[in-house]
């Protein structure tokens, strides 16, 4: 059993995940260490729920190395889900139980007795503030308390790693704070987390460390903070241009060596030393400057990596 | 963890068929009120119609009133369509909610997802026979040793249906095409069984067909039970059915795994 002592649960090392002629995961490479929220941050399509599914054991690897408490999960993909807690995108919740009952019948087939599954059921559902929902057919909880839900199911069997894929998607502001509010216990607590999210904000609000997928690849990864001032700087400046001096504006920030990127009349520009760009050579536009955030990273990465292809 | 021990069955967790199976029953024992019309009214109403009806109509039959005649029958067409349901289009919508997905994020396998529904599907099958044999027992159609033979048919019929909906489930797109389960297998499998009259009865060219239709050789073993005469072509039939699911079954676990493991 490696992979105890040096603290990293998870290890992902140049893991891959081909589907025919796509190449959905390629080469990628990351550790997360116990008790922390690692973040794995993209679109639709960037690799995030299939790096998940690999590290669930649900999808056998194409190539790379992957462990998971030491375990090996290209040998012994079902043990994984012994020590793993998966919540898939889509909630899969019984809609032919009750919430109590759901998190029963779970328990049970994880490997709890029948009596253990009934007690923890009951505690899980108090720890998620569902106790009162306990009886309620799934098809009456809203969006936001399925979520939980199907996030205190994965708490049942006790497991060393939550994997989440996208905790908040669909989801309305009420029943996404909701979820935030969960995880943010579960993280007072020192539950280690692997989730995946396309929204920059919670990944700031809830990932102590994060990477950045896009097309199958990381593109970078640090903490949030670390991230912005990195890609995107302290602060980035905002360009309000009219359509006629656009094309000026862009070729002074262009040969300026500024990272932009446009956005109806916006033209958002940021520097790569960290600090915010210095535009005062700039005549004729309304500049102002905002602190930077993930998605001025994100936007910037994306944006150049796309020109490379 | 616990695992059997035979080549067929190696590292098969049994805790993920129990709990599968547990998962089923709580289903059924929470919706016993309307479960009681598919268990038991339907196939009731079958068998009174058919058994009252057409029994009167009709002399014996291979030597038994019309009624006895019918009732294994009646037992094994409804442990069919009970165990190609719960399989076919249960399984199916399972799939599509996400629910096998879930059962997997426990340490359970494709084949005991599908070792779980079918163990349910057998039970399935029993219990609609123990309802329907009870009332024809009180109706004096068929006695109580002749019955428990008849459910042990039950039991098989559902672990051959079981894996042969299973298939259906894994294949099928959408509802329109698993609706074909219906309409294409098990119903004309259920008319030419021999549930209502002897295979023999026949034309010539149609009785190997029908012979070789799956549920046919179960209704010949049940029906045997009853007649009290067991001969071999009965340990044949349960033979051919138990070798007809030793196909299916691997062949609905590859095409679960295919549908759920990417």
């Amino acid at each position: 059993m490696n992979g105890q002592s040096d603290g990293n649960v998870i290890r992902a090392s140049s893991i891959s995940k081909r589907f025919g002629d796509v190449l959905a995961v390629d080469g990628v490479s990351f550790e997360v260490r116990r008790g922390e929220t690692y973040g794995l941050l993209g679109p639709n399509g960037a690799g995030k729920t299939t790096t998940m599914r690999m590290v669930s054991g649900l999808s056998p690897l194409t190539d790379g190395e992957l462990t998971v408490a030491g375990i090996d999960v290209s040998r012994q993909g079902r043990e994984v889900r012994n020590v793993l807690g998966v919540v898939t995108q889509q909630d899969g919740l019984d809609t032919d139980l009750n919430a109590r009952d759901n998190l029963i019948t779970y328990g049970f087939i994880a490997g709890l007795s029948r009596v253990q599954a009934e007690k923890r059921a009951d505690a899980v559902l108090m720890y998620f503030d569902l106790t009162d929902k306990a009886k309620e057919e799934i098809d009456n909880l809203s969006g936001g308390m399925k979520r939980r839900l199907a996030i205190a199911r994965a708490f049942m069997a006790k497991p060393q790693v939550i994997v989440l894929d996208e905790p908040t998607t669909g989801l309305d502001p009420q029943g996404r704070n909701g979820v935030w509010q969960e995880l943010e216990t579960m993280k007072q607590a020192g539950v280690t987390v692997l989730m995946s999210t396309h929204y920059m904000d919670e990944a700031a609000a809830l990932c102590d460390r994060l990477a950045i997928m896009h097309h199958g690849k990381i593109l970078t990864e640090g903490t949030p903070d670390q991230l912005v001032i990195r890609h995107a700087g302290s602060e980035v400046a905002q360009v309000r241009v009219s359509n006629g001096a656009r094309q000026d504006v862009v070729n002074w920030i262009d040969k300026a060596g500024f990272d932009y990127r446009e956005s109806g009349a916006v033209i958002t520009v940021s520097a790569h030393n960290g600090d915010r760009p210095d535009l005062s050579g700039l005549e004729g536009v309304r500049i102002s400057y905002r602190p930077s955030n993930l998605e001025d990273v994100f936007l910037s990465m994306a944006g150049r990596k796309l020109t490379d292809e | 963890m616990v695992a059997l021990h035979s080549p067929y069955f190696a590292g098969v967790r049994l805790r993920s068929i129990a709990g599968i199976w547990f998962r089923h029953a709580l289903v059924l024992k929470h919706t016993w009120l309307p479960s009681i019309t598919w268990y038991f009214v339907e196939p009731f109403v079958a068998l009174l119609a058919i058994g009252l009806g057409i029994g009167a109509l009709v002399d014996d039959v291979d030597g038994l009133p019309y009624a006895q005649f019918v009732t294994p029958g009646i037992i094994a067409g409804s442990a069919m369509f009970h165990a190609i349901f719960e399989c076919s289009w249960g399984a199916f919508f399972r799939i599509q909610k996400g629910m096998y997905e879930t059962t997997m994020t426990a340490p359970v396998s494709t084949r005991e997802l599908a070792m779980g529904d079918i163990s349910w599907a057998m039970s399935r099958a029993v219990i609609t026979g123990f309802c329907i044999g009870t009332v024809a027992a009180i109706l004096g159609w068929i006695d109580t040793i002749s019955g428990v033979g008849v459910l042990l048919a039950a039991a098989l019929i559902g672990m051959q249906f079981g894996a042969l909906g299973l298939i259906f489930a894994a294949l099928s797109p959408n509802v329109h095409i698993l609706s074909l389960t219906f309409t294409v297998v098990a119903t004309p499998l259920y008319f030419f069984s021999g549930a209502f009259f002897p295979i023999s009865v026949l034309p010539d060219w149609v009785e190997p067909i029908a012979w070789a239709a799956p549920l046919t050789p179960a209704v010949h073993l049940a029906r045997g039970f009853v007649t009290g005469d067991l001969m071999l072509t009965h340990l044949f039939s349960a033979l051919y059915v138990l070798a007809i699911t030793a196909v299916l079954f691997p062949i609905a676990a590859v095409l679960l795994h295919r549908r759920l493991v990417k």
